[in-house]
């Protein structure tokens, strides 16, 4: 039995992976997402960590890019090609950690919604609407404020800030899985609330959770940034939105030091750009609707 | 949405710009711009306490003494001549003839006991200058010309008494101070300038005062346009759009430096930057207060972490230069006082090393400090957001003590909640600066152990909780002390022991930089002469003598501030031995910043 079921889903998954392969935005936007992966992961033992030291640097102030800084240097000294480079760090993890809070919390509400229905559901979906209509980032920034400074701060700050989107979605596709056949049948024979969530309610609405996730973390990424560019995130972490928020701070325009400024904004540019692909190309593989529309 | 703001700022800027005449007239008016990034508090003079605000309340009503434009010794003010009783209790001054309100009416001795006796009588009047009436026995003007102040015990302040005087014709027509905001324009006032507009955090609109007293200023109009950030504000400078800009960073200073028509102003400044060490926070009664780490209550962790830091570095880097290092709390501009060690604290890392492996703070398995009592060597260092000085600091402190074994976890939060750690002494390391007064009284008082707050966290301005029985003694003989020598002596000790016990370290004390559009006004006049600032002095001379490029030619350039200097020389003579020009009002939250 499990067998054929793994056999089935391993055929499935294959097929999930064709149809994305197919689509040369998606492979670009997988590529772009590995590469970027690749070097956060490797910094430590590609470069070296004691050209992020103030206390130890040797080059001027704002020097334009030459061939020892090839993007130049901060309002330190320090090289903006590293910062840059160690920022991708931080920003992917906050932006990764926050988007996990952000859909578990969706999840668990959106199914916890659909499922149960009634005076749960109503007052699930209320609570959802609250923080729909909040403006978020007036509340991320309420929360980074009141909390002690932080990376913590401002993952939580971003997940809990964007998850009704994703409660609303999966609240919506828990209800159209239920309406089916099968699960009347699973609770006719006795599946408790426990077997039709987790064997049957949860599969079906993961891969658009997973296609959710994707979005979600570009634009929790763009939280980050946003966030820590107004002084809110950790200002001894460098992350792109840190790096903007020195350069604002510390009279990057005044100096006219464009190096400082354009790299942390292309950066938040090519990882959002990525993952939005990849998303993209995610949602037309697992929704029939939006194929051939590409 | 940094470009987005900006754009809003400029927005902002071309609106207040604009409509100022610029059109050929047949006697075009010159307006001085002036670009302000800290916002007003009030215009109503009694309750402002922002430096902003003050320097509004300056430029509309005059102080009974003004401080000299040299050396800041008191001159005419509202009053151009005083004495005191021998035994220093009672003060009369004389109010000259002749002196007028903008709106025609003579400035009387009346007008000065109205608003002294206003502040005695009503606790909202005292709010932004309460302290140098508090000691006030009975404010009396026995004619138009004499104003007579009886002080219960002999004060120091006397001849800085920082209070606009207020005309009390207006002003006795006021039923609620508190709610009473002062922007029905023009405001009447006695200062070189009368307030004709003003739009909360927009702009503020000045007109010459034609009549002032000292002489009209040499233009028309004075403006002042709020910029949310140091960078807008300079922008502005360099396209034209505002003349004078102060408070500036490193890095926008060095950014005009071959700027056509832009002039450049390196000031010595009045403030210090420091860390603060939470060496054991307490009550007034000695109640411990706070949750301080325990080691740092230890002189050797606090003399080691003296040593660790490397303040030419921070110099260098974080003020790109544009400071002195630092000492003990009274700044180089205050020469007399200004405290020179005679063994500085070197920066020697491997010293601070071997210093804390005698006391017995064995470094752990992961390299960190554990104290005696067991405790890891984790300190916070809270900085303010707002301050890009704290954010870069921070820096340097975190990695210069994790060469010593101590982690540091930089929390930089917002104004207020720095304020509330810091008198709740929940912090270990925290980021603090002073503005100071020519008398080092005020900025000495704050480490004494009366100022520790009360029970409730409220009563006291200690800046670092220091109670110590010998600076304390030290402290009470300076104050008795008339004799200029040995009162120096007596500063110099107090600061000595304030430097070996390490409550704080004195990081640097901050230039103060600003630049003018040189090819619109020839010069300003500083406070002190030289090396003194334009913005923020202890009077509005900068404001007051700016002499545009078209009229410097008839008036002999920059020679203001020598003739106002020559004017006070014969006051000098008056003034005598009594050259204690001490401001006890000090330092409010917003000079704390």
């Amino acid at each position: 039995m499990t067998a054929i079921a793994w056999q089935r889903r391993r055929a499935a998954a294959g097929a999930t992976w064709r149809e994305f392969a197919s689509q040369r935005g998606g492979l670009v936007g997988l590529v772009g997402l590995a590469v970027i992966t690749l070097l956060a992961l490797l910094a430590p033992w590609v470069t070296d960590a004691s050209g992020l030291d103030v206390t130890r640097v040797t080059a001027r102030p704002w020097e334009p890019p030459s061939s020892t800084y090839w993007l130049g240097t901060d309002h330190n000294g320090r090289s903006v090609l590293l910062l840059t480079w160690w920022g991708t760090r931080i920003s992917l993890v906050v932006g990764l950690a926050a988007t996990v809070l952000s859909v578990l919390i969706g999840t668990v509400v959106g199914i916890a919604a659909a499922h149960f229905g009634g005076w749960v559901s109503a007052v699930l979906m209320r609570f959802t609407d609250f923080f729909l209509v909040l403006p978020s980032l007036v509340l991320a920034i309420a929360l980074s404020t009141v909390l002690p400074r932080g990376l913590g701060t401002i993952v939580l700050a971003i997940g809990v800030t964007a998850w009704p989107a994703t409660a609303r979605l999966v609240r919506a596709q828990t209800l159209a899985v239920e309406a089916r056949p099968f699960i009347e049948r699973a609770r006719a024979l006795g599946g408790g609330h426990g077997h039709v969530i987790g064997r049957h309610v949860l599969p079906a609405v993961l891969p658009l959770v997973f296609v959710n996730t994707t979005l979600t973390v570009a634009s929790a990424i763009v939280a980050e940034s946003t966030l820590s560019f107004l002084g809110l995130g950790d200002p001894t972490r460098v992350s792109w939105g840190s790096l903007l928020h020195a350069a604002n701070m510390h009279g990057a325009v005044s100096q006219r030091a464009w190096w400082f400024l354009v790299p942390p904004g292309l950066g938040v540019v090519c990882v959002v750009l990525a993952f939005t692909l990849c998303g993209r190309a995610l949602e037309t593989v697992l929704n029939p609707r939006l194929k051939g529309e590409r | 949405m940094g470009i987005r703001r900006f754009g809003a700022v400029t927005a902002v800027a071309a609106l207040v710009v604009l409509p100022v005449p610029t059109p050929a007239q047949a006697q075009q008016a010159v307006t001085l711009r002036v670009a302000i990034t800290q916002q007003v508090d009030s215009l109503n003079p009694f309750l402002s306490v922002f430096q902003a605000g003050t320097e509004v309340g300056r430029l509309m009503y005059d102080y009974l003494t003004a401080y000299d434009v040299k050396d800041q010794h008191p001159v005419e003010g509202l009053a151009d001549r005083w004495e005191s009783s021998p035994d220093r209790l009672t003060w009369t001054f004389h109010v000259p003839e002749g002196k007028k309100w903008s709106d025609g009416q003579p400035i009387t001795a009346k007008d000065a006991a109205f608003t002294y006796d206003l502040m005695m009588r009503d606790e909202v009047a005292a709010t932004a200058n309460g302290s140098f009436t508090a000691e006030f026995e009975s404010v009396t003007a026995t004619d138009d010309r004499t104003l007579v102040i009886k002080t219960k015990q002999p004060q120091a302040t006397m001849l800085a008494l920082d209070v606009p005087i207020v005309p009390a014709h207006v002003w006795s027509k006021v039923t609620d101070i508190a709610e009473y905001r002062n922007d029905r324009t023009p405001v009447v006032g006695s200062g070189p300038f009368v307030l004709t507009e003003y739009r909360a955090n927009e702009f503020i609109r000045f007109k010459a005062n034609k009549d002032y007293w000292r002489g009209a200023p040499k233009y028309d109009e004075l403006t002042f346009t709020y910029y949310k950030t140091a960078d807008a504000a300079v922008q502005a400078l360099t396209k034209g759009e505002v003349d004078l800009v102060n408070r500036m960073g490193p890095a926008q200073f060095d950014s005009l430096k071959d700027s056509e028509g832009i002039t450049r102003n390196q000031a010595q400044g009045r403030r210090f930057n420091e860390i603060v060490i939470n060496s054991g926070a307490a009550t007034r009664t000695g109640e411990p207060i706070g949750d301080g780490h325990p080691a740092l209550k230890d002189v050797v962790v606090r003399r080691a972490i003296a040593k660790a830091l490397d303040l030419d570095a921070i110099i260098a880097k974080v003020n790109g230069g544009y400071a002195q290092r630092g000492t003990g709390p009274i700044p180089p501009v205050f020469a007399d006082y200004h405290f020179k060690p005679e063994s500085p604290y070197p920066y020697d890392p491997a010293a601070a090393n071997a210093d804390l492996d005698r006391a017995g703070y064995a470094r752990g398995a992961d390299g960190i400090r554990v104290s005696p009592e067991g405790r890891r060597m984790q300190l916070r260092l809270l900085g303010h957001a707002s301050r890009a000085y704290d954010e870069q600091t921070a820096e340097f402190v975190k990695r210069s003590l994790a060469e010593l074994g101590i982690v540091v976890d930089v929390q930089i939060v917002s104004d207020n909640q720095l304020n509330e750690a810091g008198t709740a002494g929940t912090f270990d390391l925290q980021f603090s600066g002073w503005g100071t007064n020519p008398d080092p009284d005020f900025i000495l008082s704050l480490h004494t152990c009366g100022q520790r707050p009360n029970a409730d966290g409220k009563g006291g301005t200690t800046d670092t909780f220091f109670c110590d029985p010998e600076y304390d003694a030290l402290y009470a003989q300076q104050r008795a002390e008339f004799d200029p020598a040995k009162r120096r002596e007596l500063v110099r000790r107090m600061q000595q022991r304030f430097y070996d016990q390490v409550p704080a370290v004195v990081l640097g004390y901050d230039n103060a930089l600003e630049a003018y559009r040189s090819d619109k006004f020839a010069s300003f006049p500083v406070q002190p002469d030289p090396g003194g600032v334009i913005m923020a002095q202890n009077g509005v001379w900068g404001y007051y003598g700016a002499t545009p490029v078209a009229s410097a030619g008839q008036d002999g350039g920059s020679n203001t501030g020598l003739v106002l200097g020559v004017v006070a020389g014969a006051l000098v003579v008056l003034v005598g031995g009594v050259w204690l020009v001490g401001r006890r009002r000090g330092l409010r939250a917003e000079d704390r910043e």
